[in-house]
């Protein structure tokens, strides 16, 4: 449930959504992408709006929902799972590859492997280098965290920050809250469905209740 | 006995024909279409009249399988729109009663207009003797080209960015949508595909036999066996258990009679779900 909730990315931005279980993050992010309807409210994207339209038809305007389940192909190959991502625009598939594979080695190395056989951390890059196939506008990165080990996601966060510098927009939904706020430069607080504190993500680092019930400290 | 099994080679693969057609219709739009032998017997009688009213033979088969194409279209855009406003079970039920109905409708409408369509086809050498064995050239046609049909839609599946997206739909749709990817228009074109398979399979069914209104349910259930008996998710494994069954059911029928060949043909299917619910393949493919 989210309620009266309003969210500003930037072109070029890396926005941030922090909150507990529940808090409503993987809804909003399933609104943008069509997956569930607003019942009020504009979704807007480029001055078009985007809510009311089928999960495909958003995926085709550039934004692209990579979701916390990844919901990867798993009886594809890495191959196939990253061509499907390129469905879209076949057009710039072949430079999407290089680029996917200079980010991800380790994908290029398992590109004959079907994507149930492969860790988790590797699924969870499968699954960002398939939305970035996608050439997408905007990333929406639900939970990229999600069953990884520290080492793992620290690796990853190194491979978006790559991202981030190709200026690509990015919103983060993420509970590991350091991490998400030394990635983005803004981040929104989201609490049972409401936004409770939004700011520079540097401005949040020093505040009080954020510090107290985020980061464990103080 | 070996011509026995030869003729239930060439049945068998016209049973995957239209199997392989219900098991993308369920893989793909979760629903099981009981009219799938309907669609393969309208090819058939398509091409039967075309003939009958002095058509070039070629030209009125194809002009069958595309008549059968053209029906899957209609009954996906118009018919089971009902059913896929819903999902998973509700929809599958939905499915199995619309179709159904549709199969009575077929059958009725079949039985009011053209009792008694057969396919004449003259050929010019009615048959080939290989090692001293006589094959019909009608069962060697209709052979090559279900195994043509079945080899297209192998390369299609596995070799185009449309076939992939075709699969991708099966294993995951909620990711496949992710990809930009719209399972309703996919489906569409599968439910139409298949029909098209389906109306080869007719076709050459009516070079065997008449095409009386009993032949469209009696397809569909041959062809649910062997959807059932291959793995309803098992492209490959549909094919090896058409030629199987085909071959189990030529052979039983000549000596113990049809009546006891479909029970035995349906316990197949009841193993099958016993021992190997996702069928004879599905750790192969």
């Amino acid at each position: 449930m989210l309620r009266e909730i309003s969210l500003e990315v930037q072109s070029g931005e890396a926005v941030g959504v922090i909150g507990p279980n529940g808090s409503g993050k993987t809804t909003l992010f399933k609104a943008i992408a069509g997956m569930l309807r607003p019942k009020s409210g504009k979704i807007l994207f480029d001055g078009l709006r985007l809510d009311g339209l089928h999960t495909p038809d958003v995926a085709r305007r550039g934004v692209v929902y990579v979701p916390a389940e990844r919901e990867l192909f798993p009886q594809m190959t890495v191959l196939e799972n990253l061509e499907l991502g390129a469905y879209a625009n076949p057009r710039d598939r072949d430079d999407q590859f290089r680029f996917v594979f200079s980010l991800f080695p380790r994908l290029a190395e398992r590109k004959r492997q079907l994507a149930e056989s492969m860790s988790g951390g590797e699924q969870q890059m499968l699954a960002i280098a398939r939305g970035v196939m996608a050439k997408p506008k905007v990333l929406l990165l639900d939970e990229p965290s999600t069953g990884l080990a520290p080492l793992l996601v620290a690796e990853m966060y190194r491979q978006l920050s790559q991202l981030k510098a190709q200026g690509l927009t990015i919103l983060l939904a993420e509970q590991q809250v350091p991490h998400a706020l030394a990635f983005c430069e803004r981040t929104y607080v989201l609490e049972n469905g409401w936004i409770k504190l939004s700011g520079r993500s540097s401005d949040l680092l020093g505040d009080p209740a954020i510090k107290r019930s985020y980061l464990g400290v103080g | 006995m070996i011509p026995i099994i030869i003729d239930g080679v060439v049945q068998g693969l016209q049973f995957s024909l239209l199997a392989v057609g219900i098991t993308l219709i369920y893989g793909l739009g979760g629903v099981l279409n009981l009219a799938h032998g309907q669609f393969a017997v309208i090819g058939g009688v398509t091409a039967a009249l075309l003939i009958g009213g002095g058509m070039n033979v070629i030209l009125a088969c194809v002009l069958g399988v595309l008549a059968s194409g053209l029906f899957g279209l209609i009954v996906d855009r118009s018919l089971l729109l009902p059913a896929y406003r819903y999902k998973g079970e509700e929809r599958l039920l939905l499915g199995l009663i619309l179709t159904l109905g549709l199969s009575f409708v077929v059958d009725g409408y079949l039985n009011y207009r053209v009792p008694d369509a057969a396919l004449t086809v003259q050929l010019p050498y009615p048959s080939v003797t290989v090692a001293g064995i006589t094959i019909r050239t009608a069962s060697v046609a209709t052979s090559v080209l279900a195994i043509l049909a079945f080899l297209m839609l192998g390369a299609f599946l596995k070799g185009t960015l449309l076939g992939k997206a075709v699969r991708s739909i099966i294993q995951n749709e909620v990711g496949a949508e992710l990809c930009g990817i719209s399972a309703t228009r996919t489906r569409t074109l599968i439910v139409c595909l298949s029909a098209i398979l389906a109306g080869v399979g007719g076709v050459a069914q009516g070079v065997f036999s008449s095409l009386g209104s009993e032949l469209g349910v009696e397809l569909t259930i041959f062809a649910l066996i062997v959807a059932v008996v291959g793995g309803v998710r098992s492209i490959s494994g549909t094919l090896v258990a058409g030629i199987l069954l085909g071959i189990v059911n030529a052979v039983a029928s000549f000596y113990i009679g049809t009546y006891l060949t479909l029970i035995i043909l349906l316990a197949a299917a009841m193993l099958t779900i016993l021992v190997r619910p996702s069928g004879m393949l599905a750790y192969w493919t």
